[in-house]
């Protein structure tokens, strides 16, 4: 036999419990209030900080690994353009819900990682203050070139160009990456150079088959002549029909 | 013209029109800070007092952030869909917060300058002050409505749809948990109320006047919006409900005349239960009066905050099912019990008697409101998760 | 500003309400207009001292009619409001002749046997007790058996109410879940 609203009590004294206790216990606190952020100077740009500011903004410890904010986009390893990841296929600028991305093409084509040549962005804008931070770019992306950013301290007197972020603002290493969401990145990573791996492997035996496939077609060819020379010295009216339809089932099945 | 009457109106208005909308600024900054704390967050504690014009910032742990509040909302846009029906678009906020101002003259604050004559105007003294109350209060759902319609979009329609639905049932338990006190007191002169209770003789302490005073304050709740019963304005369901469309100036009026819609009534509650002005030292200092009343005021206040900051929002059935399975048949039997106990007590006057009747009315109650919680829950089947665990 | 000028303001906002709820098409606009006259109405009960009619109709024809009215719109395919809705009143005619007709025949005369007081204000009319007081000695003395009559009536047609309601969804029963 309980009390009538007992629950309502018990809640009630928990509530008031972390009421009374945040006064006291700083640990309870789950924000934290920045120190350094002394003088009411703000950045002209979103995201632009002193250095030592954007340090401590990109300690991991202060966020979880598990927040997104706004998209970044990846590079690898050496300068940024040169290894930039995106193609400026624009796939990410047509899903986009809000139509926060604005993309330029190149007009010329780079080559990359040993990689085929490929275009790349001009011009990659997005506008934080319209991104909802749905993370369909990064779903639709194939070349893992656009990925979250947890970085959320974008506040900026300009609400027009301060929060339109460039190609530059928004270029961030594979090394950044993994210090913000470690395991998603371990985990893309790993992704990626399965795929590699197994692109390779497919190569390897399309290459394969292809060689196999040449030589039983020559051999087929050859065998074909040699009994056709053989035939068509003995009957040369009959049987060559099904030799050709062998052969022919041979090449589609390779 | 009679300029000494229109003073004295004066005299008796102003402060009304003073006092609650300052307590109601005071009130934001205090609910968002203490729902934050209960968070575990911080609140707001940036906004203070500018020094100059410079720079050089006093902040008194944010208590600059209702003035910087209302002066974004003063300069907001004022959007109206296209669809809207601009008239009553505009109306409603006005219309949902007149009722509310307009019922705080019937609360019994006896402000110091108000004697002799002029006490005729200090509240309207109407006789019906208690049911005024009501009929007035019940003129708020009408503009939630109004705006829910006039916004033309569904989720405002669905929003002013609950309000009303609540509305209209929760008035029930609010007002028949009233009429004990009425009842007993034999008048329904908030004035004449409060002298009733003069001296520690608070209705709260008597068994049915708890029970009364226990579903008056749920009923409070579901009467202003406020958690576990904000449907008609559930952000995470139907997006504010018939807030969605409103912004700058026209939502600061909705805001503002919900804070003072829970003054007024948490004032009701304070004079019907909670003793009116009475308090330590009222006999020898009269102006304390207000001050006690005022401090009950807030206490209500911030009992509300904190079951905001405690319970969840309750579904629309459930939300039915507790007014109307619960607070009405337990409403309606305790007016039966506060007569039987009026009439135990004065048929023999012994301390006996009345202790034996207070303890066996709490019983009685407690047993029904266990019986009835009993019989509402038989009938629900522990739910079972699909793809829980 | 005397009781005069209240009147005729007050008179005035009813009589305006009450047109525009007969003229106006968009059927949620009708019913705010005849709220608006239902205010009136309780601000000249209010006028004549009598505070409490002017609450009940506030409570009862304002607060719950008004409501009613608003929830039976809500559950028709008027919700909109569009004035495209033709509303057929073919017997308006007739209406008015009627209300002309109960006027004359029955309010007039009525009006016409009330003494008056000249130039009487209605402080003059001032009863010892108040009105609300009054109000409730009557009920209880002399009208005791119809009011309980007319409460046992009232509740069985609530019951039946619920009971009608019911009916159909007997079958329902003990199907919700918590």
């Amino acid at each position: 036999m309980s009390l009538l609203g007992g629950g309502i009590f018990k809640g009630m004294a928990v509530t008031l419990r972390n009421f009374v206790g945040s006064y006291f216990d700083k640990e309870r606190l789950t924000t934290k209030e920045y120190a350094w952020r002394t003088d009411d100077k703000l950045p002209e740009r979103a995201g632009d900080y002193p250095k030592e500011e954007a340090e401590q903004l990109s300690d991991t410890t202060t966020v979880t690994h598990y927040s997104r904010n706004f998209p970044m986009l990846l590079h690898d390893e050496g300068e940024p353009m040169d290894t930039v990841r995106c193609v400026a296929c624009q796939i990410c600028e047509r899903e986009c819900p809000p139509q926060c991305i604005y993309i330029e093409k190149s007009k010329d084509k780079m080559e990359r990682g040993g990689n085929k040549a490929q275009f790349y962005p001009a011009t990659f804008d997005i506008d934080v203050s319209v991104c909802m931070s749905c993370q369909i770019c990064v779903e639709v992306c194939p070349f893992d070139a656009i990925v979250m950013n947890s970085q959320f301290e974008l506040s900026t007197p300009d609400r027009f160009g301060g929060l339109l972020l460039r190609r530059d603002d928004l270029l961030k290493s594979n090394d950044y990456y993994h210090k913000i969401h470690p395991e998603e990145a371990a985990a893309r990573d790993k992704r990626i150079a399965d795929e590699k791996a197994a692109k390779e492997a497919k190569k390897k035996a399309a290459e394969e088959a292809k060689k196999k496939a040449a030589e039983a077609k020559a051999k087929a060819e050859a065998e074909a002549k040699a009994k056709e020379e053989a035939e068509s010295a003995e009957k040369p009216a009959e049987a060559p029909a099904p030799t050709h339809t062998d052969a022919k089932k041979e090449d589609n099945g390779e | 013209m009679n300029w000494e009457l229109i003073g004295d109106i004066l005299l008796a208005t102003v402060p009304l029109l003073v006092i609650f909308p300052s307590m109601f600024a005071l009130t934001t900054w205090v609910e968002r800070k203490a729902l934050a704390r209960i968070q575990n967050r911080i609140g707001p504690n940036k906004v203070g007092v500018p020094l100059t014009p410079y720079g050089g910032n006093l902040s008194l742990f944010g208590l600059g952030q209702p003035a910087a509040d209302g002066i974004k909302m003063l300069f907001k846009e004022n959007i109206v869909p296209t669809g809207a029906d601009r008239l009553f678009h505009l109306l409603a906020p006005i219309l949902s917060l007149i009722p509310a101002m307009l019922v705080l003259c019937f609360l019994p604050l006896e402000f110091p300058w108000l004697n002799g004559e002029q006490n005729s105007v200090k509240a309207f003294m109407l006789d019906g002050a208690v049911i005024f109350f009501f009929a007035i209060t019940g003129l708020n759902t009408l503009a939630v409505f109004m705006a829910g319609w006039a916004s033309r979009n569904k989720y405002s329609l669905l929003g002013g749809m609950r309000a009303i639905a609540q509305m209209v049932s929760y008035e029930i338990p609010l007002v028949l948990s009233a009429v004990v006190v009425v009842m007993i007191v034999g008048s329904l002169n908030a004035a004449e109320i409060a002298e009733a209770q003069a001296g520690w003789n608070w209705y709260v302490f008597q068994p049915w006047g708890l029970a009364a005073f226990v579903i008056f304050f749920i009923a409070a709740l579901a009467e202003t919006n406020r958690s576990p019963f904000d449907l008609p304005e559930a952000e995470s369901e139907i997006i504010a409900g018939y807030f969605t469309e409103y912004s700058g100036f026209k939502f600061a009026l909705f805001f503002l005349g919900e804070y003072i819609a829970m003054f007024a009534i948490s004032g009701l509650a304070v004079t019907l239960f909670l003793g009116a002005g009475g308090g330590p030292g009222v006999e020898a200092l009269p102006w304390l009066k207000v001050i006690w009343f005022l401090a009950k005021v807030c206490i209500l206040i911030g009992v509300m905050i904190w079951l905001r900051g405690t319970l969840p929002r309750l579904r629309v059935d459930q939300l039915m099912g507790f007014a109307w399975k619960f607070l009405l048949p337990l409403s309606i039997l305790n007016i039966f019990i506060a007569g039987f106990a009026w009439h135990a007590k004065k048929a023999n006057e012994g301390t006996a008697v009345s202790v034996i009747v207070w303890v066996a009315a709490l019983i009685i109650l407690y047993a029904a409101a266990k019986g009835l919680d009993h019989v509402n829950r038989a009938k629900v089947k522990p739910r079972t998760y699909q793809y829980g665990e | 500003m005397n009781e005069v000028t209240a009147f005729w303001i007050l008179a005035a906002i009813s009589v305006i309400g009450a047109l525009v709820a007969v003229r106006k098409r968009n059927l949620v606009h009708g019913v705010f207009a005849l709220l608006v006259f239902f205010a009136g109405l309780a601000g000249l009960f209010l006028l004549l001292l009598a505070e409490f009619i002017a609450v009940v109709q506030i409570l009862v024809y304002a607060g719950a009619v008004g409501i009613l009215i608003l929830f039976a719109i809500m559950l028709t395919d008027r919700v909109t409001g569009k004035d495209a809705f033709r509303v057929t009143s073919r017997g308006s005619f007739w209406g008015a002749i009627i209300a002309l007709a109960v006027f004359l025949v029955i309010l007039l005369p009525t009006i016409r046997e009330i003494p008056l007081i000249e130039n009487a204000t209605p402080k003059d009319m001032i009863v010892e007790q108040s009105s609300v007081k009054e109000l409730g000695t009557k009920l209880i003395e002399p009208y005791i058996v119809t009011i309980e009559v007319l409460a046992l009536l009232l509740t069985a047609a609530l019951i039946g109410a619920v009971t009608a309601a019911q009916g159909g969804r007997a079958s329902e029963k003990g199907e919700n879940t918590e």
